[in-house]
């Protein structure tokens, strides 16, 4: 497959450090975008954590025993082997918090892995995935919120109940218990496809219309990265925003 | 929030609320004041870790322990009990139904909260049991309900038999309650049992319901005829009746 990849981030406004991290390895078509989170220095360890993890366990030539707690008849060895590293990152992230003084820390992984003409995505947490083919924009994931929680089931958001926004209240993050669930999508992707991998520092400032309309714009991976990075940051945006697009020239093997 | 009980020979002696941290000692600087010789000036703290109260002896003369076992630290669950010196501390995290404060409703990651598994099916499973319990009250059902009813096996109740009649029963303190669960340190809804197109379902709120012996990993599960449930100190078997009323009993024969 033959892949161009841009990749753009930025520290929140009046924030001490930049606690996202990205993983862009065209040559194994290995993308990811973490956003950590923690007291002290924790979020950036767990994100830093989870993406060294991530692209070494990938590069292992062997193929883990485990399936990534994944159906292996349903889904592809790659999508598997990518369930797998979020999960082994998951473990390292809670061992480490529970050994440190750090305590409490944890990290959304969005991660996708571009092999044989699939796009394998896994993800925990509320950073997203998207597709966008022939000027439409599609979301991929689901974010493990709350909100998205009671949405699903129609009920009403107890907020003040909560004492927070029900957004902001994740349900599954990589680091936060022993083990953790990983949601996998696969597709197959054509040549003119471009995925996204983003924060939720993106998603909660700029709009899926303003992020279809910088990629039929300006088609340049890089170009849309940057784009939409300043967009958020000029939206008044205070949280860490990382965007990764990712464009499949061709998509043979 | 989580209260502490202190006793002395069954005694209860004072009541502290448990928060971020307590601790117990016989000088005055502590959250717990013991005046006995048999406790240290600072004999123990107990302090929450991600989910848990911990209970972490601080180099006493004459250790602490929970329910017996001699313990340097250890997390603690609802009713047990602590012993200082010669003071019972018991432990009661379900003490009152005052909101749960936040630093143990979701721990706060920066700007982001994390509101672990068991936690998040827990807020599902009432909110279920809300809007089922709500439904019941806004259509006084036309369709015929089932009947089933609850044999209580073992414990004080005012009753030894109760008919499950409506859409969503309670177990607990609480005066609505079906089941009505004595003592000041009873939940005031401890499970539910809800009656749905597949049958009943029992809910667990507080975290030791157990049915057939085994908690409720889910939250919650379908009841089956039979069923041994066990909730807040009673033990109750689940049945189901008859959907038609019972006939009455074939006349006995007269024997002339």
């Amino acid at each position: 497959m033959r892949l161009r990849a841009g990749a753009a981030t930025e520290k929140g406004l009046g924030r001490e450090r930049n606690e996202d991290v990205y993983v862009l390895h065209l040559a194994q078509g290995l993308f990811a975008v973490c956003d950590g989170m923690g007291g002290a220095t924790a979020g950036d360890v767990a994100s830093r954590i989870a993406a060294a993890t991530i692209l070494h366990e990938v590069q292992q030539p062997e193929a883990a025993d485990s399936a990534g707690g994944l159906d292996a008849g349903r889904y592809r060895a790659q999508s598997c082997r990518l369930a797998e590293a979020v999960r082994e990152s998951n473990r390292l992230i809670y061992t480490e918090g529970r050994q440190s003084s750090r305590c409490e820390m944890g990290t959304t992984v969005v991660s996708a892995w571009l092999q044989h003409g699939f796009a394998s995505i896994a993800h925990v947490g509320d950073s997203r995935a998207y597709l966008w083919r022939d000027t439409h924009l599609e979301t991929l994931t689901q974010d493990h919120t709350l909100l998205e929680a009671l949405a699903r089931e129609g009920f009403e958001v107890p907020g003040e109940e909560l004492q927070a926004d029900p957004r902001d209240i994740l349900l599954r993050v990589v680091g936060g218990e022993p083990d953790v669930e990983v949601d996998v999508v696969e597709i197959p992707v054509r040549p003119g496809d471009y995925l996204v991998l983003c924060t939720d520092g993106l998603t909660r400032v700029v709009s899926d219309t303003i992020m279809s309309a910088s990629i039929s714009r300006l088609r340049h991976p890089q170009c849309i990265c940057d784009h939409l990075v300043h967009t958020a940051t000029c939206s008044g945006g205070t949280d860490d925003v990382t965007v990764m697009v990712v464009e499949i020239v061709d998509s043979a093997a | 929030m989580a209260k502490l009980v202190v006793k002395f020979d069954e005694r209860v002696l004072a009541e502290y609320p448990v928060d971020s941290e307590v601790t117990i000692g016989r000088l005055p600087d502590n959250t717990v004041v013991i005046d006995n010789p048999a406790v240290s000036g600072h004999h123990a703290r107990i302090f929450l870790e991600g989910d848990d109260y911990v209970v972490e002896d601080l180099q006493s003369k004459n250790g602490t322990y929970i329910n017996e076992q001699h313990v340097l630290r250890g997390a603690l669950r609802h009713r047990d009990v602590l012993l200082v010196g010669k003071h019972k501390l018991v432990f009661d995290e379900l003490a009152t139904a005052e909101p749960v404060p936040a630093s143990r409703r979701a721990p706060t990651l920066g700007k982001t909260a994390y509101l672990n598994t068991k936690k998040h099916r827990e807020l599902l499973a009432r909110l279920r049991a809300e809007r089922a319990r709500a439904r019941g009250q806004a259509e006084p059902s036309l369709e015929t309900h089932r009947t089933a009813f609850l044999r209580i096996v073992d414990g004080q109740t005012e009753r030894q038999e109760y008919c499950i009649q409506n859409r969503v029963s309670f177990i607990g303190s609480s005066e609505d309650a079906l089941v009505r669960l004595h003592g000041w340190w009873k939940p005031k809804t401890a499970a539910a049992i809800v009656q749905n197109d597949a049958g009943f379902t029992v809910t667990d709120f507080d975290g030791s319901t157990l049915l057939n012996s085994q908690s409720l990993p889910e939250g919650s599960q379908q009841l089956k005829d039979g069923d041994m449930l066990e909730v807040g100190g009673l033990v109750m078997q689940f049945g189901l009746a008859a959907a038609s009323p019972a006939a009455p009993p074939p006349p006995v024969a007269e024997t002339a």
